[in-house]
Parts: structure tokens; sequence; C-alpha cells
């Protein structure tokens, strides 16, 4: 007489996992001084941002976990998130006619294939969030390269002569009328 | 000899029936319109060891049309060419003296191979192992994977034959050879490998731009990457073997495949990335399209030295001559809108959108 044997395999586990976007791009900075003074002022208004200057670099982590770094020799900005999250899943394999190893080993299968889409859908967080952060982050870096182009100019203005009025009007524009 | 002996009947050549097939691939090279080139390549047929005199023969005549075949690619246009800083002008077989091509056993080994295996099932088709050498075997190389264009079997060459080691096939199919593209681009600036690029110009200028298109509509950044990385590495390769050589007017199809873009404003960016992919991916994809654009940009400088050079400098007339190919790409801001473009393509968040209109017919002027 032969009697059926049901086997059943559970399997778990929990794995930290870390995701990160990021992007680079470079700055578009008008050479209006020498490249080491262009930098210095832009340095200035990324300060004025919040952003913390360690040598060439200026670096702001934001709030929302986001962190921003403006490499001032090289001009460029790099922009990434990161996230870390313990990810746990369980899998249930149950049969009555397989070897209990190759059950377990379809269990640990079931389970890669669910850590792997769960950090997945981490990593399309994480990229959602970044998108939406860099749109606001370029009209902010773009204002930042403007004033200091504007100090910029001034200060070549300065070298040229001796400067009677600047006049800024509400779209950004700035004369600088110079007496040489 | 009587007038009876000149009228005899002349036996027509008799080649197996393999070798014909060989032969009728080595002559849809220079005329495809006039054979059944999707049916050669997806058949499959057992070739025997080696191929007969007559068979040989009658490819050396085949071969013996390659010229005329891309000169006619040119549509035979006056044109202009420099040699030794000068300027050499006429239609192509007239600037340049007749060379014969000289074609090494991958050649033969080639067409033998595009006979007998199925191209069309890829996975039945085993890897063709010998490499090109010569300029002849490069030239083949291009046409059949021109021959083969729009089809499946055009993919099928371009990985599972040695063509990739050819400089002249990337310079026409970047976008679909495996791997890099080899060091050196000197053989297509010297010679009868710079004959050859002169002949193509008009030719090369088309698949740039029809790819150019393509690229537009491309979803996965991956691809774009990969077809991005492999044009730029051509493109910049070949440039400064032209640079070296004296021969940017090489480089010519560069113009020529931007120039209608320029002039409708068709910006080569990818507005249908995959949005659930990485924004890093999508970043590099969008900056892999501006290699034709880079390619421009390259010319940009090389205007701006061009001017720079005096009527006493040896290189003036070359000079002039590449400030005349430039001036029609200047006049249609090919400066403003390459630097602009790429501007955006590396921008942080794109902002530009891309005009509707993807299709642009006509040649280059």
């Amino acid at each position: 007489m032969s009697r059926a044997i049901q086997v059943r395999v559970s399997e778990s586990v929990v794995r930290t996992v870390h995701v990160e976007d990021g992007v680079q791009s470079p700055l578009e900075i008008l050479p209006v001084l020498a490249p080491d003074r262009m930098a210095e002022l832009l340095a200035k208004e990324l300060e004025a941002q919040g952003f913390k200057r360690d040598g060439k670099l200026a670096t702001r982590k934001d709030p929302d976990g986001v962190e921003i770094t403006v490499d001032l020799e090289a001009a460029t900005v790099s922009v990434k998130l990161g996230s870390d999250s313990d990810l746990e899943t369980r899998a249930a394999e149950e049969t009555r006619g397989q070897a209990e190893h190759r059950l377990r080993d379809a269990a640990i299968d079931e389970l890669e294939q669910r850590l792997a889409a769960k950090t997945e859908a981490l990593r399309r967080e994480v990229t959602q969030k970044l998108e939406k952060k860099v749109a606001d982050l370029r009209t902010e870096l773009d204002q930042a390269i403007g004033r200091a182009t504007v100090e910029a100019l001034t200060e070549r203005a300065q070298q040229l002569g001796k400067i009677e009025e600047i006049a800024k009007d509400e779209a950004g524009n700035v004369t600088i009328k110079v007496k040489l | 000899m009587s007038d009876d002996d000149d009228d005899e009947y002349v036996e027509p050549a008799t080649v197996a029936a393999s070798e014909s097939e060989i032969i009728s691939m080595a002559r849809a090279l220079t005329a495809p319109q006039a054979l059944d080139v999707w049916g050669l390549l997806a058949g499959s047929r057992s070739m025997p060891g080696n191929i007969g005199p007559t068979c040989a023969e009658l490819v050396g005549d085949a071969l013996d049309q390659v010229w005329p075949a891309l000169w006619r690619r040119d549509a035979g246009r006056p044109g202009a060419a420099i040699r030794a800083g000068k300027a050499v002008r006429g239609r192509g077989w007239e600037r340049n003296p007749i060379t014969p091509l000289e074609y090494s056993k991958f050649t033969i080994a080639l067409l033998r191979w595009l006979v007998e295996m199925p191209l069309a099932t890829p996975g039945a088709v085993d890897k063709l192992k010998v490499v090109p050498h010569t300029i002849g075997d490069q030239i083949v190389s291009y046409l059949a994977l021109d021959v083969a264009a729009e089809t499946p079997a055009q993919l099928t060459i371009a990985r599972s034959s040695q063509i990739a080691r050819a400089p002249l096939a990337w310079l026409g199919f970047a976008h679909v050879l495996p791997g890099e593209p080899p060091d050196s681009f000197d053989s297509l600036v010297t010679g009868p490998g710079a004959v050859a690029v002169e002949a193509l110009q008009r030719d090369l200028a088309h698949k740039w731009r029809t790819v150019e298109l393509t690229k537009r509509a491309v979803t996965d950044p991956d691809v774009l990457i990969a077809i991005g990385a492999a044009q730029d590495a051509t493109l910049t390769r070949f440039m400064d073997a032209c640079t070296n050589a004296g021969r940017r007017d090489l480089a010519g199809f560069v113009i020529d495949a931007m120039l209608p873009l320029l002039g409708r404003e068709v910006a080569p960016f990818p507005n249908d990335l995959d949005r659930t992919k990485p924004l890093s991916s999508r970043m590099a994809a969008r900056n892999a399209a501006g290699a034709l654009l880079r390619a421009l940009a390259c010319w940009v400088e090389w205007d701006r030295s061009h001017r720079g050079v005096r009527f006493l400098d040896d290189d003036y007339e070359a000079s002039q001559l590449l400030l005349s190919r430039f001036e029609k790409a200047l006049h249609h801001g090919a400066d403003v809108l390459s630097a602009a473009w790429l501007a955006e393509l590396a921008s942080l968040s794109p902002t530009t959108p891309s005009p509707a209109s993807a299709t642009i017919d006509g040649e280059p002027p």
C-alpha cells in the first residue's frame, strides 16, 4: 500500500536594497571673466541658495533626499537621489510529486523574482521624484547663473571704465552704462 | 578570317548551379534592382569546397562593375576634392584615375557565405571567420550590407560575419554593427579608399539622415545609447583621420546629411523614451542622440580654423574649398543650432519640443 505525501516548502527573505538614480549636465556659463572668477561668482550665488562650498565643489542635500553637486571647475551639475529599503517577501510551494530540493529551488526563484519586482518599483518611485525635482532645479540654477553673469558683467564694466548706471527690467535684462 | 568565322556560335559559359548563385550575388552588389536579392539572401544552398575558373572569371567581371556602381550612387555630379592641399574639380571619374581594386579571399568567402546561409533565420547561420583586408573587401562589405537593407538579413550579416572589421562598413552602417569600430580609418582617407568615400558622399549623407530621423522614434534608451556610441566613435575616428590626411572634404557627407534637418529645424530630440526607465539612462540616451550633431559641431570648429588660413598659406586653396562647402550649413544656422540643440540634449530638464514632422524628402544639394 502506498501513501501520497504532500510536500510543502516555505521560504522567506528580508533584504536591504539600495536604489539610486541620477543625472549629470553641463552648466552654460558665459565666459565674461576668467573661469576661476566666474566659478567664484557662481559659488557665491550658490552659497546664498544653501549650497556648501568644499574646494571646487558646491553641494546641497535637500529635505527630500536629493543631493546636488556643482563642480565649479568643470561647470557641471550632478543630481542624484537614493533610497534604502528593507524588502520582505515570502513564498510557499506545495506539491505531491516533486522532491523537496526542487521545490525549495522553485520557491527561491519565486522570491528572487518578487524581490526584483519590488526593487524595480522602488527605483521607479525614486526616478519619478527625481524627475519632478530636476525641472525646478534647472530654473533655480539658471537664475543663479544669471545673477552670477550680471555680477561678472558689472565687474567687467568696472574694468572698462566708470559705471554710470545699472538698469534692470522685469524681463531680467540688465543695461550697464559705462563712461570710458 | 571570313565573315562566317565572326558569326560562329559561342557556347555560353557553363557553371554549377551553386556557382551561378555566387555570380548572381556578386552582380546583385552592383545592380541589386536587376536581381531577386531577397531570394538569394533568404535561401540556403550547400556549397562545394572550391569554385571553378569560369565562375571566378565571371565573379571578377561582376566586381569590375564596382567603380561605375559607386559613381552612379553619386549621380555623376560634378564636384571638388582636395589633393595635396589643392582643389581638384570635375566628376568623380575625372578627378580620380581609374585604380583597379584588389580583393582578398574574404570577398569570395563572403559571397559564398551570403549564398550558403539562410540569412533570414539568424539562429541557423554559421559565423564567417575570414576577415576583410583590402579596400575592395571593404567596398564589398558595404555593398553587402546595403543590398540587405530593410530586411532581417542585414542584421544577420552585420553580426555573423567579420564585416565589422571594415571601416567603410562602419561609415555607412554604424547603427547595426556590433562592438566597437576599428581604431584606424586611415585606409579610407588615402588611395582608393578615399576615392570610394568620395563616390559614396551622397549615399552616406542619405544613410546618416535616415538613421537620424528613425532615432527620434526610439523608445528604449539602451538602444539609443548603443547607436549613439557606435556613431560617435565612427565619426570621431573618421574625422580625425580626415584631418590627419588633409582630406576634410571626405567628411562633407555630415553637412549634406544635416542640411535638410537644419533647414526645417528638425532637432534629434528623442521624445518617446520609455519613462519607466531610469532618468540616468534617458539622459545618456538623449546625449547619444546627438552623435551626428557633434560631428556638425566639429565642422563648425573646422570652419573657424579654415577662416584663419591666409592667402599665402599652403592650405589656402583647400581651406577656401572647405569654406564654400560649409557655407550653406552656416546659412542654415549650423553654428547656432548645433550648439543650442546639443545644450538642450544635455540639459537637466529638457523643455524644447521637437517639430512633429519627421519626414525629410529630397537629396542634399
